[in-house]
């Protein structure tokens, strides 16, 4: 004859239900379509907004939607509004994968953005090209992706790693000497980016005493710093990008190494600069842009829109790659009066960049051959402390136009197939 | 009350079937896409396979990735470097992760608890760094990519399911079929009711006279056929393998579909993998921190519901 403990109407399970589908109403909100008066062109763009990317990646998304915004005030893509989705890749290949298959065939968009991990690029180009959308690598690197990879409908923004070996390699040489030593990231964009110094180094004349590959996401390079010192090369040649390349910089000072040997490689950021301590700011480098360029017309009007979105601070080389790629699907769209893949793929081929877009003194274009877009390397050192501006943390030296880093596209090993 | 209890659970099923059969047709609606439909069903098999020992022999194998992920790269390795062929990459997949899968379990089955599940992480953490550093065969960090599932042949017909996103969604949904009904045949044979005898007492079998070890080293091999057929179907979704397909953290997130949807019941797994893959999706186009809320989904199934999704509208339906 016990009575049950709660004998009222609503027990602990129907509160639990109730939670259960107060949480559940929470994550229908989105799925509703709302009308629209003019359906709007759809970009996505796939980036590793956590992880050690994260830092790149955000850019690469304030630039996009920057010229999202600027463009939406022009009249947008065929006088139809432009929608950034932006989707999490977690910089892992599998989810960047699925989130490119997600964009594609749940929300349809017309053109596909990213990723900063050169795997992730690769990996989604293969979805967009199987899908037939348009798409552009705005911040993976490794070769291949215009190389040997290459795909109709990829083109990409950023230099490919051949190109920023070649626009340094020589000043290495010239500046330190002929025995190099690297600290690679292990996984494609280390792979390609240290085969290409190798080919640099086979042309002028200098050798390769070893290398470390380090798995991305390292946080303690003592081990392999110790073997480099112990080389005792003339230049320690350090690759790793994002948090990997702070942490290397920073136990590089802490060790002392950069006392005894020069540090130097090829692709630095501004975003790996500002994370480092200013003692920790050292090595010759290439920038892929810069946002400090007295007398280019139009620089400085991107500098302070982006700022304004940026919390203050100067855009760096992944903004403007976010802010190109969007620009380039517009300025093409607009000009073909098309969607259509195939089309507007064909039209990027050889496409020139107007100076508002390109935002730096050399011609910049997407070769016809790999599509590889011409963009010029800022080669320089790093400065421990700005001067006129606290963000102002590199001395450029020389702007050396793409095309006369990037091999010729005979070198690249591309075959571009169009659909028949 | 026992047969209204079993006619509600034939519905239940029957339910669940139509809903698995009519999925391309309503997930648009919902907001889904066919996909996602798939992966549920990829996902939600190698938790059911995960489940056939773990909550059906009661051993925990925290490295049940390993077979996935083998079974991922044998299926990706014959469609790229053997034969255009999906059947003989589905067969050759299962082959590769189901063998290692016996010869390792044949290693490890006199562990128990949580030696067993430590072993089990650390094998798969072997096949991890193989695939990861062994560039010229696996493409290493970067993934397996050059390959794509092909057309099914059958008499003069071919089946499109390389740009067909439902006829590759039915072709998904067949294997699943097919793998779901051997293992539920299996659990009610002898063999599987020895396995809940284990599950329940294991002195006890012993003293019956079940070689023990034996057996759960049939579940064991079983199991990781099974999950390495599921990782061989993950490789044709995405048309690509990689190492976190392997990786420890796949084995937990199995183990975790397994547990939130309910051990003990056969689809609880199903249950758990649908809601882990649908909260996924959709919180990480809403927010970047998604993963703190799938964690606190666990927490909340684990303290409210300790058994599992699918175990708490049992227990109501036999109340």
């Amino acid at each position: 004859m016990k009575k049950p403990i709660a004998s009222g109407k609503i027990g602990r399970r129907t509160v639990l239900k109730g939670a259960a589908a107060a949480a559940v109403l929470q994550l229908t909100g989105p799925f509703v379509i709302r009308a629209r008066g003019e359906t709007p062109v759809r970009i996505g763009m796939v980036d590793p907004l956590t992880g050690v990317y994260a830092a790149p990646a955000r850019n690469e998304v304030i630039g996009a939607r920057l010229a999202v915004a600027e463009l939406n005030a022009k009249g947008g893509i065929l006088g139809r509004p432009i929608e950034l989705l932006v989707e999490d890749s977690a910089n892992d290949v599998g989810t960047g994968v699925q989130k490119a298959r997600k964009l594609i065939d749940r929300d349809r968009v017309t053109f596909l953005i990213g990723d900063v991990n050169s795997a992730i690029a690769q990996a989604i180009a293969q979805v967009a090209s199987e899908k037939r959308v348009l798409h552009i690598v705005s911040g993976g690197h490794t070769d291949t992706i215009t190389g040997t990879d290459c795909k109709w409908n990829v083109y990409r923004v950023c230099n490919t790693t051949r190109m920023e070996s070649n626009s340094v390699a020589p000043l290495l040489y010239k500046q330190y000497g002929k025995r190099w030593y690297f600290i690679t990231p292990d996984y494609a964009y280390g792979h390609t980016l240290q085969e290409g110094f190798a080919i640099d180094a086979k042309k002028l004349g200098a050798s390769i005493l070893g290398d470390e590959l380090a798995p991305l996401g390292t946080s303690d390079y003592s081990a392999y710093l110790i073997k480099a010192r112990a080389a005792s090369p003339q230049v320690l040649i350090v690759l790793p990008q994002g948090q990997d390349m702070v942490n290397c910089l920073k136990q590089i000072v802490q060790f002392g190494i950069n006392k005894a040997i020069p540090v130097a490689g090829a692709q630095q950021e501004l975003e790996s600069l500002e994370a480092l301590p200013p003692e920790a700011r050292i090595g010759t480098w290439m920038f892929e842009w810069y946002w400090k360029q007295p007398g280019v017309p139009f620089v400085s009007e991107f500098v302070a829109a982006i700022r304004k979105r940026n919390g203050g601070k100067v855009p760096t080389a992944r903004h403007w790659f976010g802010y190109t790629s969007v620009y380039s699907m517009a300025l093409v769209a607009n000009r073909e009066k098309s969607l259509d893949a195939v089309k507007l793929a064909r039209a990027l081929s050889g496409f020139e960049l107007p100076p508002e877009v390109k935002l730096q003194p050399n011609r910049v274009y997407y070769r016809a051959g790999d599509h590889q877009l011409m963009t010029s390397a800022f080669v320089g050192r790093a400065v421990a402390r700005g001067i006129d501006d606290p963000e102002d943390l590199f001395q450029v030296l020389e702007v050396v136009p793409g095309d006369k880093t990037a091999p010729p596209v005979s070198e690249t090993g591309c075959k571009v197939r169009w659909p028949a | 009350m026992n047969s209204r209890a079993g006619a509600a659970r034939q519905a239940g099923t029957a339910l669940l079937w139509a809903a698995l059969l009519l999925a391309p047709y309503w997930l648009p609606w919902v907001g889904g896409y066919t996909a996602l439909g798939a992966r549920v069903l990829v996902l939600g098999l190698a938790a059911m396979s995960l489940n056939f020992l773990l909550g059906f022999t009661g051993v925990v194998s925290f490295g049940h990735a390993a077979y996935f992920g083998l079974g991922a790269y044998g299926a990706g390795l014959t469609l790229k470097l053997l034969a255009h062929s999906t059947p003989l990459a589905l067969f050759f997949g299962t082959l590769a992760g189901g063998i290692a899968g016996a010869l390792l379990g044949a290693l490890i089955v006199h562990l128990r608890g949580v030696y067993f599940a430590m072993v089990t992480i650390a094998f798969g953490q072997v096949f991890y760094y193989i695939a990861f550093r062994w560039n010229s065969l696996t493409g290493g960090d970067d993934g397996l990519r050059g390959f794509a599932r092909q057309p099914l042949h059958f008499a003069g017909y071919a089946i499109d399911i390389l740009n067909n996103g439902h006829a590759f969604y039915y072709f998904v949904l067949v294997c699943f079929a097919v793998t779901v009904g051997v293992m539920a045949l299996i659990l009610r044979s002898p063999l599987g009711r020895t396995m809940l005898a284990i599950r329940e007492n294991e002195r006890r079998a012993r003293f019956l006279g079940i070689p023990v070890e034996r057996h759960i080293w049939v579940a064991f091999t079983l199991s990781c056929f099974f999950t390495s057929l599921a990782g061989a179907l993950y490789a044709m979704v995405n048309n690509f393998a990689d190492p976190m397909g392997l990786h420890w953290s796949l084995s937990g997130d199995l183990v975790i579909m397994a547990v939130m949807g309910g051990m003990r019941s056969f689809w609880g797994p199903l249950v758990g993998a649908a809601v882990f893959v649908v909260v996924q999706d959709f919180l990480s186009s809403i927010t970047t921190n998604w993963m703190s809320f799938v964690g606190l989904l666990i927490v909340l199934v684990v303290l409210f519901f300790p058994r599992g999704l699918l175990g708490l509208a049992q227990r109501r339906g036999e109340a």
